[in-house]
Parts: structure tokens; sequence; C-alpha cells
């Protein structure tokens, strides 16, 4: 969180993006950039060498350690539960040295897993035929999975065609943007990212910030292990998410959009780019949009594999080219973002819903749902339901009916469902019917909604294996800021680890202690919320983890 | 109506947008609340949490934690700095701390000193409840540098020093690699601090809470509890330092945060490179040359001898065929006396110093155009402006302190105007760089006035109510031939063109000189147009704008505010002005010189026609330092008296007949006045080494040998003095300066003026005076022959001769002097990085070794000259500004080759 940093990668403008040029190193560089390139780098940027090498060794794939890999297996949780990556591995062994073979978390095809990645594209190992084709180039690269709805389709409702939406967005740019703006705060969309903040509050925000240069950042870097909605929207209803940025753009003011992909959804980009096309070829990009006055360009930045790079200051510091560390607020994003400009960070599925509510008003949308979560929900279920996929549901729908009626039930029999990404609840099976979707439900039976992702751990899953690889998930991901995430998952996870293949048992206040520590001391929701599903876990699968902890309080 | 919060159920007044954690510092101390990663000059970061408070929005309701840093207290919170629930927390946080950090507390070097040892005992850590787990107990040691050191196993993540390096700096040497449990700080690309590009300002080792970065010194080593506050001997800006002794020895230095100049921050030369004040070469008794011999002696000899010397002269020849040379180091208290002792005792105004050679065309253009020959305004104002013009200047190299601030402005992307030959670090940063060809400011300058006057930006309002001269100067001015201007500079029109609207425009716009104005045959005349720029465009008498020389000299301002010139007495007065000769006899009882005595360059002519006998000269090392050596040399050669003060023997000093061994800054009390007007208190740290004394004390005794009753040195007593016959210092007394100074003038009573002309200029309007460009006689003679322009610059790391920072650790990090050359022209002499270069000009030769660099244009080189192995200034010429005559250093006619012999210089 350096303001210099950020003003001097900003200097060049969002075309001549310093996270970009430290990618495109990395790959022309065999999976990492020469330290000669970085000094050059950091020349022309007159930002300090190590600074782009902070930056460097922070990302999966930009790391010295990244150097050489060329094959990547999923080890998001889906997958780990689904017990295919094992397998999978010893496969690719037969074909790739160890030292080749590295790992991507969540390829977004937890709905049939054995995923990986190779040679810039995403695999599901289902079969033998199907995973020699692959190294044939003959690979199946498309995956396939249910998509369905539950009351108003608003999301998955068909694609009306470019021509409908550039009519509706010329209609929109023909109104004042703050009479657009009203529309859209009407609706009350509440972000989808996990916080639940109403997106038109958050745009006038930064409508209000006085600055000659605004961004809209699209976060999609969905990271949660499990969630597969964006990728959805991303790859199956690109214009939506491009429209709703348009639109956010003209509501504040803002005239780039950037679009934050990341690297694990490769098919992402291509049909982006396209649907950018689209826009650009309808005259609804550039300067002086359809008369209107109105300047908007697009802009993709990719990730380079780093889950901290959805929180959305980390996010926006990774497009900076700094290190992707969490800052503190204020000053929020809308006073000072990217390169120290008001910026508006929203979610895929956020966007996604606007040209609904630019289309049908306001009020049509806000009519969905719940009095206080309004709409619809994306629900990506995974492999263990009979018929995995992407589900859209009107806010309030009862989890039962999106496990029973759209999942089609469970394949082998569960104990819980980890619903919302590693940070959201652990639901016990117990429990699926007390809870509806909406983020009230959630928060009173003390989970959480999250993105909505639903992995599911089956009764012959141990909880424990399940903690601990849940916790170094929490470890490796952390941006290492705020000392209680830094150090708090690192050794909640040794702790957990060691008590699960030794005879060592966890001091039961100590951990406690732990985790108030995460919970009321981390600077974000990473170290924040992390505990939840821990505590969910220690209070519904007590006897199953009895084993593992000290009884008797240890220490006064 | 002011607002309330509350902590611990107390209602507090607030302050709107304060965080709770200064809220809490206000209304329960400073220490009321423990923090790691906050410091007192750094933005709030908020990665330790052991800050974070309870809050409620009602008394003893439902709380919420929050990071009291960062976070704004609102009206009418409740906060909770000590609840159990937050005591927990914080204790937590420690303990994980410490699982992970060496428990050699007792051997540590900042044992009883370390931020982690004071909170951990405050939060009553008893141990350590984790299992063993991994850690980075095996980090090694870093002892790679001369002067910094870290030990990186004690490194607790908080970023403070790679937030120091950054937002004070400016310099991002240091970051953080890899994530999570296993980031760890690193210089550069994970090199030691000696390869990383560390400028070695030790803001890392002050800001760091532990002992992961320290320094050689180990300066936060809590066995140096005996603080001294005094103030820098090296540039102008005047750094605050707190020096710790043990045992009458210094220790170390660190600089103070509540210090008004440099906010807990100073440079490599401040912070570490004091060890010359006891190194074996300090001259420690005084001297006497007899028979091409020095000869120790008593002081009581030394005084005898000078005292029958002195007289002999003065009754002899008359009191003219004598000179003092007072110096820009020693205090206001000892430049008073030293005047004083050639105009009151001795009886001739042949008094001149080291600012002759570099901002005396500033003290006179100044004068001639406000009145006020000294910074309009002060270095703080930087928060204030919006745009900035730096003019043959180095900030970062020659005045580190507010080179970082400046450079600070520079990197937000605000207007920053740098005019300078090389591409300095501000250059890279700066908005616009409008790099001329050395020796052509005035042609870029007059075309700067002519696009804003073209441009309709000149402020009418301002130039009507506040000024003189204009349509005189804009008749001229808008006769200006843009092109031959352009030709002659080298710079596009267009892009001063540019610059000169954005200066126009800003609100508010602050200039910035150095050297690189001053030193050359317009030198005056460049100091007018600056001050014109800020006329025209009515950036002055406010905040955030001026014209701010970077004064060199630590007390060069002091120096000439004390009378060190030979046409203006202590407080400026006019030597030759009737009125003020009555009333400088009336104060001392004596009959005063009456006609105005010779500049330096004066002094060297009279000595080489004989007619001066004796020079006495201070703490300045001339013949390393002025131009044409060879000519300074030959000049101090014919005098019958050479008397040089020093603390080293410099190549001045070697020269000498009689040597007296005058005291470091360490060793003496008094006061600096830096370049912003500032005056503050020096404070002796420790004895004098051997039998040297505090400089004011020599010339005190000497007075007294030659008969004149002055009591001995005291800077109390000599302020009480000085208030009574310098104007603006009516009010000073060393009592009320405090810690941080005041900014003369100082009214009696005691107001200071950090802002000057708000109202009126001290000459009533300010004038416009138009100066036209001419080519320097050194390029005209000497282009044919010597087609190359040698331009002279100054290091971060050295200080002037160096004859302080060459005995200190700096000269591990920079061991010689080097000549800049473009890559072209380098080619085209067949020279190569690092090879011997034989620099030829009309007065003389060198051999130094090359550095191809594209910091300079091409048919320019640059030099500094800190070493007196090469002495770069028998290449110098005896040309010097037309007024003030202060040589021109900038520009030099030289030719080039390739040495013949490769270490020559040896």
């Amino acid at each position: 969180m350096s303001k210099n940093l950020s003003d001097l990668t900003g200097r060049k403008g969002v075309q001549e993006n310093l996270f970009t040029k430290i990618g495109e190193l990395a790959a022309n560089g065999g999976g990492t950039p020469s330290l000669e390139e970085l000094n050059r780098l950091a020349d022309e940027f007159l930002i300090g060498k190590a600074n782009i090498y902070g930056t460097a060794t922070f990302y999966d794939f930009l790391k010295p350690e990244n150097q050489g890999k060329k094959v990547y297996v999923c080890n998001g949780s889906a997958c780990l539960c689904a017990g295919t990556q094992d397998g999978l591995i010893s496969d690719l062994k037969g074909k790739f040295k160890e030292e080749e073979i590295g790992h991507m978390t969540c390829l977004g095809r937890c709905h049939e897993n054995g995923a990986f990645h190779y040679d810039g594209k995403n695999y599901s190992a289902l079969d033998k035929d199907g995973f020699e084709s692959v190294f044939k180039g003959e690979g199946k690269n498309q995956d396939d999975y249910a998509v369905g709805s539950h009351g108003h389709a608003v999301l998955t409702a068909p694609f009306e065609g470019m021509e409908v939406y550039a009519d509706l967005l010329k209609t929109a740019l023909a109104k004042d943007s703050a009479e657009v703006l009203e529309e859209v705060k009407a609706a009350g969309v509440r972000g989808r990212g996990g916080a639940g903040f109403p997106m038109g509050v958050k745009w006038e925000f930064a409508r209000n910030a006085k600055s000659d240069l605004k961004f809209i950042i699209c976060n999609a870097d969905e990271g949660d292990p499990g969630a597969y909605s964006d990728r959805y929207l991303l790859e199956q209803r690109p214009h939506a998410v491009l429209f709703g940025m348009i639109i956010g753009g003209y509501c504040m003011g803002a005239e780039w959009g950037v679009l934050y992909i990341r690297a694990e959804y490769p098919e992402s980009f291509p049909i982006i780019e396209s649907a950018i096309e689209d826009f650009r070829s309808s005259g609804l990009l550039g300067q002086d949009i359809n008369g209107s006055g109105f300047n908007f360009d697009f802009k993709i930045v990719p990730g380079q594999g780093s889950y901290i790079c959805g929180e959305e200051t980390a996010l926006i510091s990774s497009i900076e080219g700094q290190r992707p560390e969490v800052r503190v607020r204020p000053p929020f994003p809308a006073q000072k973002g990217l390169f120290n400009k008001p910026t508006i960070v929203n979610n895929v599925e956020t966007l996604a819903v606007v040209p609904y509510v630019i289309k049908n008003g306001g009020a049509a949308y806000a009519a969905l749902g719940t009095e206080k979560s309004n709409g619809t929900k994306l629900v990506s279920l995974d492999s263990y339901f009979n018929r995995p996929g992407i589900y859209e549901v009107e806010m309030g729908t009862p989890l039962s009916t999106v496990v029973n009626e759209l999942g089609g039930g469970f394949k082998e029999p569960v104990k819980a469902l980890h619903i919302g990404g590693p940070l959201g609840g652990m639901v016990p099976a117990s429990k699926i019917d007390e809870l509806t979707i909406d983020f009230e439900s959630f928060a009173s039976g003390g989970f959480l909604l999250g993105h909505a992702s639903v992995v599911c751990i089956p009764e012959t899953f141990p909880i424990m294996t399940y903690l601990v690889e849940l916790m170094d998930f929490a470890a490796v991901e952390s941006c290492g800021k705020c000392f209680p995430c830094r150090l708090g998952t690192k050794r909640a996870h040794e702790m957990l680890e060691s008590a699960n293949t030794s005879s060592y048992r966890i001091d039961t206040e100590l951990f406690d202690d732990l985790l108030h520590t995460l919970t009321q001391g981390s600077l974000c929701a990473h170290g924040g919320g992390i505990p939840l599903p821990v505590r969910n876990a220690l209070q519904y699968f007590e006897e199953e983890l009895e084993p593992y902890f000290t009884k008797e309080v240890s220490h006064v | 109506m002011s607002k309330i919060a509350y902590i611990n159920n107390k209602p507090h007044e607030i302050v709107p947008g304060e965080t709770m954690i200064s809220l809490a510092r206000r209304a329960l101390g400073k220490d009321s609340i423990p923090t790691l990663c906050d410091a007192p000059n750094l933005e709030p970061f908020g990665s330790c949490r052991v800050c974070s408070v309870d809050v409620a929005l009602e008394k003893n309701g439902p709380t919420k934690v929050f990071a009291s840093c960062h976070t704004p207290v609102a009206e009418g919170q409740f906060i909770y700095t000590d609840s159990p629930n937050i005591q927990r927390l914080r204790k937590n946080i420690i303990e994980l701390v410490l699982t992970d950090h060496p428990l050699d507390c007792l051997t540590c070097e900042v044992n009883g000193n370390c931020e982690l040892q004071t909170v951990a005992a405050r939060v009553g850590i008893t141990d350590v409840r984790y299992p063993e787990g991994a850690t980075h107990l095996d980090r090694e040691k870093d002892l790679s540098h001369p002067y910094m050191t870290s030990d990186l196993s004690k490194c607790i993540n908080c970023y403070r020093c790679v937030r120091a390096c950054d937002e004070v700096q400016g310099e991002f040497v240091l970051s953080m690699a890899g994530r999570g449990f296993d980031s760890r700080i690193i210089k550069g690309m994970d090199e030691s601090f000696d390869d990383s590009p560390c400028v070695s300002c030790g803001a890392c080792s002050q800001a760091c809470p532990t002992a992961a970065i320290s320094d050689v010194f180990k300066s936060k080593s809590i066995a140096n509890t005996q603080k001294t506050r005094t103030v820098c001997n090296y540039c102008g800006v005047g750094c605050n330092l707190e020096v710790a002794t043990a045992g009458g020895e210094i220790k170390g230095i660190q600089a103070p945060y509540d210090a008004e100049v440099n906010q807990g921050h100073t440079c490599l030369k401040g912070r570490y490179a004091f060890k010359f004040y006891d190194h074996p070469d300090r001259i420690t008794s005084p001297m006497i040359k007899r028979d091409g011999e020095f000869e120790k002696v008593s002081w009581d000899e030394v005084y005898d001898h000078l005292a029958a010397k002195f007289k002999y002269f003065r009754d002899e020849f008359g009191p003219d065929s004598m000179a003092g040379i007072s110096s820009a180091r020693c205090t206001n208290e000892e430049n008073y006396l030293m005047q004083k002792f050639f105009r009151v005792v001795v009886g001739t105004n042949n008094i001149d110093g080291c600012a002759r050679v570099c901002h005396s065309p500033t003290a006179l253009g100044m004068q001639r155009t406000f009145g006020t020959g000294a910074a309009t305004n002060s270095v703080e104002d930087i928060k204030f402006t919006e745009a900035i013009m730096v003019i043959g200047a180095n900030p970062t190299e020659g005045h580190p302190v507010t080179g970082a601030k400046l450079k600070q402005f520079a990197m937000t992307g605000k207007t920053s105007i740098v005019i300078d030959p090389r591409r300095t670090e501000l250059a890279r940063y700066a908005t616009y760089h409008l790099q001329l060809r050395p020796g052509t400011n005035v042609a870029v300058l007059n075309m700067m006035l002519y696009y804003i006057v073209k441009e309709g930006l000149a402020d009418q309002d301002f130039i009507a109510a506040r000024t003189e001269g204009y349509e005189d100067f804009c008749e001229e001015l808008l006769k200006l031939d843009v092109a031959a201007m352009e030709a002659v500079s080298g710079v596009d029109r267009e892009l001063v063109r540019q610059a000169a609207i954005a200066y126009a425009t800003a609100e508010r716009a602050m200039s910035f000189h150095g050297l690189g104005v001053t030193e050359h045959s317009q030198g005056t005349f460049t100091v007018m147009q600056i001050a014109d720029l800020a006329l025209i465009t009515g950036n002055i008498g406010r905040r955030g704008v001026g014209v701010n020389p970077l004064r060199g000299q630590n007390n060069v301002q002091g120096m000439a505010d004390m009378g060190a010139q030979p046409y203006q007495g202590a407080g400026y007065l006019d030597v030759s002005d009737p009125d003020v000769i009555k009333h400088y006899e009336a104060f001392y009882g004596v009959d005063m010189p009456t006609e105005i005595g010779w500049k330096i360059p004066q002094m060297y002519d009279a000595a080489l026609q004989g007619k001066l006998k004796a020079v006495w000269v201070i703490g300045e090392d001339m013949v390393q330092t002025d131009p044409n050596s060879n000519h300074v040399r030959k000049a101090l050669g014919s005098l019958e008296m050479l008397v040089v003060q020093e603390i080293f023997m410099t190549p001045t000093a070697l020269m000498a007949d009689v040597v007296l061994p005058g005291a470091s800054f360490l060793e003496k009390s008094g006061t600096f006045t830096n370049g912003e007007r500032r005056i503050q208190r020096v404070n002796q740290v420790v004895e004098p080494i051997g039998d040297s004394k505090p400089d004011g004390q020599i010339i005190v005794e000497l007075m007294n040998r030659m008969g004149y009753q002055q009591p001995d040195y005291d800077p109390a007593v000599l302020l009480e003095e000085i208030s009574g016959i310098v104007p603006f210092f009516a009010g000073v007394k060393w009592d009320e300066l405090g810690d941080n100074g005041k900014q003369w003038p100082v009214a009696v009573g005691g107001q200071d003026t950090p802002i000057l002309h708000i109202e009126s200029f001290k000459r009533g309007k300010g004038l416009f005076v138009f100066n036209a460009f001419k080519e320097t006689e050194e390029v005209v003679v000497n282009a044919e022959k010597f087609p190359y322009i040698l331009t002279t610059n100054r290091n971060l790391e050295h200080y002037n001769c160096g004859a302080q920072t060459r005995r200190t650790a700096n000269i591990e990090l920079v061991s010689e002097d080097v000549i800049f050359i473009h890559p072209e022209d380098a080619e085209e002499h067949g020279i190569q990085d690092a090879d011997m270069v034989c620099v030829e000009s009309d007065r003389g030769k060198v051999d130094i070794k090359a550095k191809v660099s594209d910091e300079i244009k091409k048919g320019v080189l640059s030099t500094t000259f800190h070493f007196p192995e090469i002495m770069v200034n028998d290449l110098t010429s005896s040309i010097s500004d037309s007024i003030a005559m202060c040589p021109e250093y900038k520009v030099v006619s030289v030719r080039i080759r390739k040495a013949r012999k490769v270490g020559t210089r040896a």
C-alpha cells in the first residue's frame, strides 16, 4: 500500500500496465521473469527493483519456483473431496518430471473434478482416453454442466443478442447519468462478492468523488475453491458483465473498465475479448459514445495466481503491479483506488444483473427475492450432486430446494456442505432444511452465504483432514501483511496437521485464543473469516474432532 | 460545536478526521495504546493490529474491534482501550509474534530499547504456548555495508523499514518478497545492503522497532543513554540531530521526530558521517611553520606570535594589508566575532567567506529584486504548493532531506519543473526536464518569462500592486529572439512553453535553486530572473510559494547575516554608507573602516600584487575548492603570512604559516542559521579534542591579545550583542530558541517570520529588471580549442572538499571523483567505463576515471571535486559572476582524450 507506487505505476495509464508486463515476461521466460527484465521494467516505471521483485515473488505463476512448470493440477476443495487428484498426479508423473507438475487452486471444474491445466488450457481427466487425448493435442477443453433456474431467471436467461444490448445501452446513455444511477439504486442490488454492499450506493460514492480519472473494475478473480458461477457468467454471459461495467462507468464518470480475470480461467479471456469487440463494433466504446459525451474502454488484466487478489484493495494493488497486500480503509477505493483515483470494484455477478435492471427498471428487480436480499443468486454445485451445475434461484429459496430439486440430491451420503468458499460456513447436513438462500438466513444461522458455492464433504471424508487442507489454503494464500493472519493461519495449520498425523493434541484454550485473534484482529476477511468454518466444524462435528484436542483447560 | 467521543467512558473532544489512536494519544498520553507498526513519520499501515480497541455505539454497549491507528474516530463513539477482549487480543498477537522471534533479549543490541520487548512486557506475556513450528530464526546477518546492518531473524514484518524507505526517503530500496508466513524483507532484488541501491540514510534503521535493521554504531542501543540535541554541520537544510554519548565519546546519531526541519529523518552524512571528529588526523595543537616544518607550539606562543604579526602588518602596511576569510561551518556567533575582529580590531572591511563561491549571487540578486537576500519561504511549504521548479540544484544529493521531500512531491505527478544540464534523480520524476547546455540559464528563463507574458498568464493585479519596472522589462522581454535562445540552450521551445504555462497556472508555485544558478558569469542575473518569475506570477508572500535558494553549507546563511562580506557588515548594512558607519561606530565605540573591502577573488589578485600581506582563514580549503587552483596556490604563496584555523591539514592548511586547531560542531555551542532563515541552537556534545578550542574562543583570545576587550565565547552573551546590531535578530535570545529555533526576522518579543514579503518588500516594491543572455567568455574564448563543456557538481556521500567525509566510512561508499561522459562522446574517443581520461582546460589538466552515462547530453561532461588526489579545480577558470564575483564552476571549456597511462593519478 504505497501511495507513491500507485502514482508512479499509474503514470503510463492503465493501457501500459506494469503487472501485465510482468506477467508477459514470466510467460516468455518459462514461468518467471528474469531479473534483468524486471530491473528494466523497474527503471521504466521509476520504481524500486525491490518493489518489482517483491511483486514477482508473491504470485504462484511469477515466482521463481514456477520456472519450468508444465502442467498444473487443481487442488481446490471440490477436487480434493472428490478424491480424483491423487490418481491424476500419478498419471501425470508418467508424462512429466515431478518438478514440472504444479498446482492451481480451483480451475472451476468442481462439477466434474479431475481438473488440470496444460499448455494454457483447462481439462478434466474424466477417463483414460480423454486424459491421453490432451497430450495428443486433441483434448476436450470444453466442459459441460447443468444450468437451471428456480423462479425468475435474470442471469441465466438467454442472451438476447448484441443488437438488443446496443439499443438498451444507447437509450441509457441518452439519459442523464444521475437518472440511470437512480434506477440502479432503486433495484437495491447487493454485491455478490460476499460483503453484500448495495452497488448503487457504491457507485454514488465514486460519482461524488472529484477526479479527472476514475475506474470501474470487474473483480473476476473468483478464487473461492468450489465456486464457478463467475466463470459461467464470463464464458456464457460475457455481454451482460461488460454491459454492467459500461453503465457503471457512465453513472460514476469512469473512463476505464478494468477486468481482472484469474489466470486459472484461461477460456474466459478470448470470450471476453470477443464480447468487447462486439461492443466496439456496435459503437459502444471509445470517445463520446453515441454522442453522449461519455468515454469508455476496457482493459483486461490477467491474474497470476493469488487468492487474496479477490479482496478489492489487494486486487487494486495487484493491477498496479504492487504486492497485493490488503490496504487499510479509509481511504476507500471510491475515494482513492487504482492509481490513487476513485475506483469501484464490483463482482462479476453483481455487474451481470445490470442489463436486467436497465431493461426492466429497478423496481422490477427489487421485487425479486426477499425484502433485504433482492434479486436472484447463482449457486454452484459440485460433483457430489446428482445434477451438478449452476443454478439461479430467487433469494429466499430454501437450501433444500437447491439440494434436492435442482441438484437432484447427493450421489452418496454427505455430512456437511461448505458453502460460500473457504471463508464460508460449514453447514452440517442436518441444517440444510433450516436455511434459505439469502444473506440474512445464513448470517442468523451462524453461516455465510458468500458466493454461494457448495462443496460437499462426504461421510467418508474426515473433517480433520478437511480442516488441515482448509487451514493450509488459508496460510498459503495469506498476503502476510497483518500479524494475526500471517502467523495465526500458519500456526493453526501446524497444530491441525500435527494432531492429524501424530499423537499431538491441540491445546483447546490456545486454539480458541488463536481463532479469537484471527477473527478479531485480522486486517481483512481472509484471516477474519477462516475461523468460521473451523468453529462450525468444532460445533457440529465435536465428536469426530474430540480425539485431536485436549479436554482440560491447560492454562490460566 | 465541538464533537465528543468517549475513551473508557470519559468524554474527549475530537478533531475532524483524526484516528482513534491520535485521539487516545492526545487524551491519555502518547503511549496510551501500544503498537508495533505505527511510527511518527509514517502513514497508518494496520499490520500489527496491536493497537486494536473495542468500539461501541453506546456506553458499555456491544463492541466491535477496530485497529485504532487507521480508523477515524466518529462522534459519539465509545472507545475502550483496555477491555478484557482487547487485552486478550493483544497478548495473543504478541504471543504469535514470539513464536517466530529469537528469545535472546539479554544479548540483543537493542535490549532495553526494543519496542517488541516493551509491548510484550506491557501485555504480560509469560510464556509461549505454541508447539514448536516453522521459524525464520536461521536467517543470516547482513554485515556487508559500511553503515547499515540487518539481522532479519529479528524481523517482525511490521514494514516500518519498507515504508520509511518509500514514504520518507522515497528510495524504494526495501520491499517484502514472498507471501504469507514466508514473506521477508529484501533489499533490492534480494541483495545485500552493500549491493543494493541503498543511500544509507538510516531511516529504516531508525524506524525498525527491533534490531532487525540497525547500523554499525548500534544507534538504538540503550547503553548510549546520554543524548544531546544539536544541528548538523553539513548542508544548509539544518537537520536536528540527537547525539548519543557514553563516557564522553559519541556513540551514534538519531534524528528527533519532533524536529520541524527534518521530522525524524536525516541523511548518511548527518546520521553516520561523524567519525571524523576524533579521527587521528585531527589537528590537536597550534603550529607555527619554521624552516618549512610545522612545529607544535603553545596557545600563548601562537597568540603572541600572531598578535605581534598582525600589529606589524597593520602598523606597517595599514589595516587593508590584512584580510579574513570566515567560515560557513562556524556558528553565527563565531562569524560575528571574525568580522568584528577585522572591522573593529584591525580596522578593515577585508572580510569575506565561502558564500562568495556559492550563493553570493543569490543574496545580491534577491536583494536587488526583493530587498532581502534570503529564502522567502520555508521548506515546510512544499506541503502546500502545487508546483515546484528546481533550477541548477540536485537536492537528492546535495540537500538530501529537502531533496527527499521534493522527490516525494515530484512522485505524486504534480507539476515539477527541473532545469538542469544533468538528468538528476529529480529530473527522472519531473513533469518537465529542461536539459539545457550549461551556462544558458538566462536564455531558458527569459523564454519562460516570455511565454508567460505571451500566453497572457502574467498576474496583472499582483504586478500592479506590488512591483515596479514591469513595463520596461516587458518591452525588452518581448523582443526576445526565441529561436536564438532555443538554439543556444538546446531546449525545445515548446517544452519551455509548456513548463512556463504549468508554473504560471499553478495556484501556488515554489522555486528552489542551487549553485547551478549562481556559479555562472550571469549568476546574479539568473537569480533575478527566478525572482521575476515569482513576481510575474504573484508567487510571493504566501504559503507554498516563493524563491528558495538551497544554501550549500550549514551556516552560509548565518555567515552572511553576520557580516562576513566586504561590502555589508553585520545585518547586511552597507559599510560605505555614512549613516551606517556612524551607527556601527556608536555601537562599537571605535572608528570604523569606510572603504568597501576585497572579495575573495580580489584578495588573490591583491596578494599577487603584494598589496595583501596576511590572511586569516577559518575552516575553508580554498586550494582544493576555489577555482583555478594554480592561481589560488600562487596567490596564497605570495602572502607574507597565511593563518589557517582548521580541524584537518587540508591542502590550504599545508600552505599555512600558522595553523590553529579549531573545534568541530560537536565540540562547541552556538547557533546555525539554515537555508530557510531558521536560527537553531548548536549544543556542545563532547569536549574539544586535544588542545583544540571552539573557533569563537580563539578569536576572542586573539582580540584580547590585540588589546580589545571581548568576553569569553558564550553564545548567549554574543546573541545579546548581535541582537543589538543585526536588525532581524532583534528578538533572538539563546534561552528562547527552543528545540526548533526561530526564522528571522525575529521581532523584539520573539515573534519569528516563516514567510517573507507578505505585505510589502524590504525595498518597497519588487523590481523587474530585464537581463539578456550573454555567452560566457570561457566559451567564447576557448570553445574552439576546448570544445567540451565540463560542469561540476556534488555527490551524496561527500561534502565539499571531503575533509570530513573522507575521514568517515563514507570513503568506503565512494572513494574517488569520476567524470561522466556521454556514450557517443566516449565512443568517439575510444573511452570505456572506468578508463582514465585526460581532461584539459586552458588552465591545466587532470586524469580522472570515466563513467559513461547518458545522464548528461553529448558534448557535456560532469564531475565532482571531493578528492584532493584529483584537483579538478586545476581546470576551472577565474571567470566569475559579473556582479557578485561568484566563480563559474559550472562551465569549463575542456578537451578530452583517453589517458595514455592507466592509473597515472596514483
